[in-house]
């Protein structure tokens, strides 16, 4: 084999990794710009209106598409999932970094890691029939002792599909997401810092809040916006669990109305006249901005964390 | 001065802060987990609450109160926060474990009700979602799910070490933009992949609703994991394996074939079993490009085809009993196949650390 055989194969082994690089980073873009181009009858027709309006109407002329409804369902439950899975990550990392003796930190590790492989139609089926019921006594205490905060008021008889027990479902899929990464992070605590507080006679909660924590803030952070895009986008567990109500309820989280982007699109696909369906891409075009944007901040802040660590 | 003066001093009496600081320190351990452990059995058989209600409402308070006492009594006020934090760790992590026990134990319990041979094996012909349990199965959901995973695996894979190679192995100037991309896309909604794709070729009258466009959908959302996972993998070859294979004459693309592949083959395949696991219970994206049908088709490129995630969803949206256990079924050769794939992994990073 001589050099110039030797170059030419070399090259042609380093342009198709470069094509198949410069694909994939236009891919992200092309879902984009496509999506968008497909629904553009929606958004023009609609303005501004299709993300800030309430009305889902398919049986007049040309229809009345607006999602705000859903928008904000969306959001209220995927933050009450972070209320509940955010406190429950850090511990679990916690425990397995400081706490937890080597042998059960890599079982625990596998544990959470089996957490995270679990597909989300099973944790859906599960969210149905076992948790469901369960979350409901719950609400149901909650809303009988608690009534006179409004949040926690509910006039209705039923308590199951409430945004509520929605909201545990998701936590249940993103506590891995925000444990495994958190682990990572803390795990990349300088030790020798670590060692100097505790010599210095700093107990594990000292240690906790004044080393470990502010060291490891940024990757915690990104960690938390990884798990909250994960979130938004959530769909088939919450169809299961959720009951779409198209009514804004920013705050009855007890009632069993709420609203989600990704499960609007499945609910509706199925017999969408062609303009919903139009509108139905447009919504996936503002689920997808919204989530884009949450994940670009998050592996930013992830990336910038490892980098700093590393060095 | 002289040596007369200096004195001894007396040895402190907490000069080993390592050793137990009061006679009943295991006593008062003991009393402050066992104590809290007890009110809540009592509590529970006395009152109507649920479990998890007396867990939060009486367990925890508690639990706390009395870890903060002990702590008072054997390391003083400065335990108090030590205990509380360590207590609220424990009780996180038993949350987390008795969430994955209960899904885990429920799938099993209401699966094998469901599960026999002849519903791995039999197709859903002539079945209704009333039929009996005794008739019928989702042999063909499994191969389907099989024919669409598969498929997503052969478009995402070489794509992906592809990508791969490119972030480690060249001196690209995109490297930043494509990496931060690639992991962006890692965000992408399943759903939103599967609108793409239906955008893309059914909205268009390109093609119907068929397997491999569910495949497209999948390997959308498989590449992120695969490139991650093989660049680090990649990145843990040594520089001088690199080197010395290049000293030695051989090309880039044979150095990479024959000496870096092979020593990071384990983390390879890895890469490409988490990319795989990640995808087989996908259920949107296949809701909207796939058709299910009752009889089995080995054909991903054309007709309707059946997969899991789908025949779980269409059994639980048809609302009845049997219907339900068929789901559960499902559910349960669904967690297997993921089961199966994490065993796998597991072994292979187990053997690369020894």
């Amino acid at each position: 084999m001589n050099t110039r055989q030797v170059a030419k194969g070399d090259r042609a082994f380093f342009a198709i990794s470069t094509a198949a690089a410069i694909f994939t980073m236009f891919l992200v873009l092309a879902v984009l710009v496509y999506l968008s181009i497909k629904s553009w009858s929606t958004f023009s027709q609609q303005g501004i209106s299709f993300v800030t309006g309430s009305t889902w109407d398919n049986t007049t002329e040309g229809g009345t598409f607006q999602i705000w409804p859903m928008l904000v369902g969306t959001i209220v439950v995927s933050l009450l999932g972070l209320i509940i899975a955010v406190p429950a990550s850090i511990a679990v990392a916690f425990f397995i970094e400081f706490v937890a003796p080597p042998r059960l930190a890599r079982i625990a590790t596998s544990l959470v890691d089996l957490l995270a492989a679990l597909p989300s139609v099973v944790v859906g089926i599960w969210g149905i029939f076992v948790l469901s019921p369960v979350a409901a006594t719950w609400s149901q205490s909650l809303s009988n002792t608690l009534s006179f905060i409004p949040i926690f008021r509910n006039e209705f008889s039923n308590a199951e599909g409430a945004p509520f027990i929605a909201a545990w479902t998701i936590a249940v899929m993103i506590i891995p997401i925000i444990t495994s990464v958190s682990r990572e992070v803390m795990g990349r605590v300088d030790k020798d810092l670590i060692s100097a507080a505790t010599a210095l006679g700093s107990t594990s909660f000292s240690t906790m809040r004044r080393i470990i924590v502010p060291n490891a803030k940024s990757g915690i952070l990104g960690g938390i916006l990884l798990g909250l895009g994960r979130a938004l986008g959530e769909t088939v567990a919450i169809f299961f669990v959720l009951n779409l109500v198209f009514e804004v309820n920013l705050f009855h989280i007890l009632q069993p109305k709420g609203g989600n982007v990704a499960s609007l699109i499945i609910a509706k696909f199925g017999e969408a006249t062609p303009e919903e369906l139009n509108a139905l891409m447009a919504a996936g075009v503002v689920l997808f901005v919204l989530t884009l944007v949450v994940n670009m901040i998050a592996t930013s802040i992830v990336q910038r964390a490892e980098r700093r660590m590393a060095s | 001065m002289s040596e007369s003066q200096l004195q001894l001093l007396d040895r402190p009496t907490d000069a080993t802060p390592w050793n137990k600081r009061s006679s009943n320190f295991s006593l008062i351990i003991g009393l402050a987990s066992i104590f809290p452990i007890l009110l809540f059995l009592v509590v529970l058989n006395i009152s109507k609450l649920s479990g998890a209600g007396v867990l939060l409402t009486v367990f925890l308070p508690v639990q706390l109160l009395a870890a903060a006492i002990a702590a008072i009594v054997t390391r003083g006020r400065r335990g108090v926060a030590d205990s509380q934090l360590s207590v609220f760790v424990y009780f996180a992590v038993f949350f987390v474990i008795s969430m994955l026990g209960s899904i885990l134990f429920s799938i099993v319990k209401w699966g094998l009700k469901a599960v026999s041979p002849h519903f791995i094996y039999q197709n859903n012909v002539y079945i209704t979602p009333t039929t009996s349990l005794d008739y019928g199965g989702a042999g063909h959901a499994l191969i389907g799910s099989l024919l669409v995973v598969g498929l997503a695996t052969l478009i995402a894979v070489p794509l992906g070490l592809a990508v791969a190679v490119y972030l480690t192995e060249t001196r690209g100037r995109l490297k930043g933009p494509v990496r931060f991309l690639a992991q962006s896309m890692s965000g992408l909604p399943s759903i939103v992949a599967g609108l793409f794709v239906y955008a893309l070729f059914i909205a268009t009258g390109t093609a119907n609703l068929s397997g491999w466009l569910g495949s497209m959908a999948l390997a959308l959302l498989m590449l992120p994991t695969v490139v991650r996972m093989s660049e680090e993998v990649l990145k843990l070859v040594p520089g001088d394996l690199r080197s010395a294979a290049l000293a030695l004459g051989a090309p880039q693309r044979r150095t990479f074939f024959q000496v870096i592949m092979p020593t990071a083959k384990a983390g390879l395949i890895t890469a490409v079993l988490l990319g795989v696991a990640r995808i087989v219970g996908e259920t949107a994206p296949l809701i909207l490009t796939t058709r299910l049908m009752s009889e089995t088709s080995f054909n991903p490129f054309s007709g309707d085809l059946a997969t899991l995630p789908t025949f779980i969803f269409a059994n639980l949206t048809a609302g009845f009993d049997t219907g339900r256990s068929r789901a559960w079924g499902a559910a349960f050769l669904l967690l297997a196949v993921v089961g199966l794939i994490f065993g796998a992994t597991r072994a292979l990073t187990s053997k690369k650390v020894k």
